[in-house]
């Protein structure tokens, strides 16, 4: 990723919040129930986020924990047979939620791009890749076949397809894995949108790719503006990209704030779970020993049987307060101590009983390298 | 070879015949996964296998257990020989040397409970007589890998993914083996969960003494586990030496860019960090380039790389090897190297 240009990052502030810009996409309290065959399930219960122009908002979380749907039921893409959604998510001016199906199949193109973790999700396999992009192309805007396929050969060259004109008479199967997320991602940045989904990415990809992709979606941001929702699992990645980040466990953000925030001073004791499971090649042996991982003991609860109080607290390795199996923490600014608001004066909130500083020692210790949390077990 | 080698991979090759493409290249008709892998897995040792998809990590795993034939090359396992056993020295390999797969959902029988599958090798293998003894095992084994022995009447679809993965692990383990290979075990499983496999992983590998090949593409996860790391690129082994060494100073100027592009997850480490953006994708490897295989992506590539195939030599920390002639153009094998190369880095 080398140089990093233009979008903004987690220690400067992020200037469409503070400059006044109107954000790309505002949702507030977003709750997705799925119909199932265990009986409802309560995917997303509770969101609220903005996602400013150039900004990019990681969204990190373990399986299950509501991350696509979350996005998915924005876009209007989940089957209303089986969703319910509530809450309002405005994409400049307009909300998504309450808008027809035309009007939203209008709006994706322009307004917001997707890029998936399988790029044979979104491309057609029987059809050339020309005849993908220029079909995009032309449904939003009226432009000639001609053109079209001109803008198309310009798009594959500057997601950095080697030979784009060639490229336009490949068939997907042709192509590599990164090649094809190379050209998902022409597709989805097609209409200039101003907003790109971008979910588990490059998850899939080698880490090298992964590096090439990453570069290419902060360089387009960069010129473009766009602002970015960037999902994924990969708390590196997160580290790398984001602004922004947001951590979502059973449905509901547990924490958020710049990622600097997040990552080196977490609050939340999930958050600092996953920090500390994680192995880190930046954090090497001691004396020679690599000490044993942090664990969260048990797996993450089932959307169909969420537990009572804080969504965490039977895995949670230091709950202790009367109210963490009963009632339900609020998400809300971590209070008192000046070093738990980042350097850029954003907002760093968690939903937890269990954080609320004391005194500067009333903390348990960050969450990079804590070994409270249990053995393998 | 050294006692303390368990098991000894020499010139190594698996190649798959290929149909159609390329007909006109070089070496076309045959897909190279694995192609001439030289590999020493010490006793006791964890030996971490990296490599971009494709590059041959599970063909040389499977190789190695002779799960797969082998095109050439042999593979001593204690000693033997066991490139082409058959019968009882066959099945005598499979008991002392398993696999733990990927897919815990795939690889265990969705109709046998866990007891079933976890005794199965003490039948095939007849290590434990009645079925009472078997029950017995069964119960230490699950316990060994941290399930309640109670689970013993349950069916897969009743656990999770990292439950189920150590059911894998237990029945990988029924035949007491003294070598596993781990094959992206923890590929599929959360991260909180990913935690718990690799610690157990580690703990099993010193209470048991048992030698580790763990096959990842996620280096963070290797450097965490490996003794030592080997790194693979178009059926080849690139670089090999202690975990510290290859995972904080490598020599190969592949393993530096496959380490520059692993994302850490320290914010202000990755704003400053330089990454090594390699160009292009990986060669096919039924179309592997000649000379040095990395030479097409390499950003030193200097005169000798186009022709000469370099060999594993010694370069950086002690026990560090890796086959780059940045290191000097030396001792290829005799009948890849053309005569009289003079080349000066
Ligand atoms: N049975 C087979 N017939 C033909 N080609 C094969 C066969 N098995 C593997 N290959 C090819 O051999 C090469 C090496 O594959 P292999 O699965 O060993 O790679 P890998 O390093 O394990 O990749 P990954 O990280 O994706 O698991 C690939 O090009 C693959 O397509
Ligand atoms: S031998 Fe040449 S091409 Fe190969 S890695 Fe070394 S410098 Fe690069
Ligand atoms: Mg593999």
């Amino acid at each position: 990723m080398g140089a990093r240009s233009g979008a903004p990052r987690g220690s400067e502030p992020a200037s469409a919040v503070t400059a006044g810009t109107a954000p790309v996409l505002e949702v507030e309290d977003l709750r997705v129930r799925l119909r199932t065959p265990r009986g409802p399930a309560d995917v997303v219960n509770g969101l609220s986020y903005t996602v400013g122009p150039g900004e990019t908002v990681a969204v990190v979380g373990e399986s299950g924990s509501g991350k696509s749907v979350s996005v998915l039921a924005l876009l209007g893409l989940l089957p209303a047979r089986v969703a319910t959604v509530t809450g309002r998510a405005v994409l400049q001016g307009e909300d998504l939620l309450t808008m027809k199906p035309e009007r939203l199949r209008q709006v994706r193109g322009p307004g917001a791009g997707m890029v998936f973790q399988d790029p044979m999700t979104s491309l057609n396999p029987v059809l050339t890749v020309g005849r993908q992009l220029v079909e995009g192309i032309r449904a939003h805007g009226d432009v000639s076949k001609e053109a079209a396929r001109s803008r198309a050969a310009d798009l594959l060259g500057e997601v950095g397809l080697p030979d784009p004109k060639g490229a336009l008479d490949r068939y997907p199967h042709e192509l590599s894995g990164g090649m094809r997320q190379r050209v998902v991602i022409a597709i989805a940045l097609s209409n200039s949108p101003a907003l790109l989904i971008a979910d588990e990415a490059t998850t899939a990809l080698d880490v090298t790719v992964q590096a090439q992709i990453i570069d290419l979606i902060e360089n387009l941001q960069a010129d473009r503006g766009t602002g970015v929702i960037w999902i994924t699992h990969d708390l590196g990645v997160v580290a790398g990209i984001a602004d922004r980040v947001l951590v979502m466990y059973g449905g509901r953000c547990v924490e958020d704030g710049t990622v600097d925030d997040v990552l080196e001073r977490p609050a939340h004791p999930y958050t600092r779970g996953l920090l500390g499971a994680l192995p880190d090649l930046a954090r090497p042996a001691v004396d020679g020993v690599v000490p044993d991982l942090a664990t969260v003991p048990g797996t993450p609860p089932a959307p169909t049987d969420l537990p009572e109080g804080c969504v965490f607290w039977p895995r949670c390795p230091v709950r202790g307060d009367a109210r963490c199996e009963h009632e339900q923490p609020p998400l809300v600014q971590i209070q008192g101590l000046d070093r738990h608001f980042g350097p850029s004066g954003l907002p760093h909130r968690a939903a937890t009983w269990c954080t609320e500083p004391t005194s500067d020692t009333g903390l348990p210790a960050s969450g990079t390298g804590s070994t409270a949390l249990g053995g393998d077990r | 070879m050294s006692s303390d080698v368990l098991v000894s991979v020499r010139g190594l090759e698996v190649h798959f015949p290929v149909r159609g493409e390329g007909i006109r290249k070089k070496g076309a008709g045959v897909l190279r996964a694995v192609d001439g892998v030289d590999l020493d897995i010490l006793r006791g040792e964890t030996l971490g296998l990296v490599g971009e998809s494709g590059c041959g990590k599970s063909t040389l795993g499977n190789a190695v257990l002779r799960l797969i034939p082998s095109t050439g090359g042999s593979v001593h396992f204690a000693g033997t020989d066991v490139t082409s056993v058959g019968g009882k020295g066959l099945r005598e390999l499979r008991r002392r040397a398993g696999m733990v797969f990927q897919d815990p959902f795939a690889s265990l029988d969705p109709r046998r409970t866990v007891a079933q599958t976890v005794s199965e090798p003490l039948e095939v293998h007849g290590l434990r007589s009645g079925r009472r003894e078997r029950a017995a095992r069964v119960g230490e084994l699950l316990e060994l890998v941290g399930l309640d022995p109670a689970v013993a009447g349950r069916y897969p679809h009743e656990f999770s993914g990292g439950q189920r993965q150590r059911v894998g692990i237990a029945r990988a383990l029924a035949g007491e083996p003294d070598f596993l290979v781990c094959d992206e075990a923890i590929a599929s499983l959360d991260v909180s969960v990913q935690a718990q496999v690799l610690n157990l992983l580690r703990r099993l590998q010193k209470q048991l003494g048992l030698t580790l090949l763990f096959i990842s593409h996620d280096l963070s996860a290797v450097r965490h586990i490996s003794d030592r790391i080997a790194v693979m690129y178009l059926g080849r082994i690139v670089e090999i030496g202690p975990a510290s060494a290859v995972g904080s100073d490598p020599q190969m100027p592949y393993t530096q860019a496959l380490l520059s592009a692993v994302p850490l997850p320290h914010p202000a480490l990755e704003r400053e960090r330089k990454r090594i953006v390699l160009r292009g994708d990986v060669p096919s490897p039924s179309a592997v380039p000649s000379g040095c295989r990395f030479r097409t992506r390499c950003p030193y590539v200097f005169e000798p790389c186009d022709d000469v195939d370099p060999a594993l030599q010694p370069a950086g920390a002690a026990g560090q090897q890796a086959a780059c002639h940045l290191h000097g153009v030396v001792g290829t094998p005799v009948e890849r190297t053309p005569e009289g190369v003079t080349a000066e880095p």
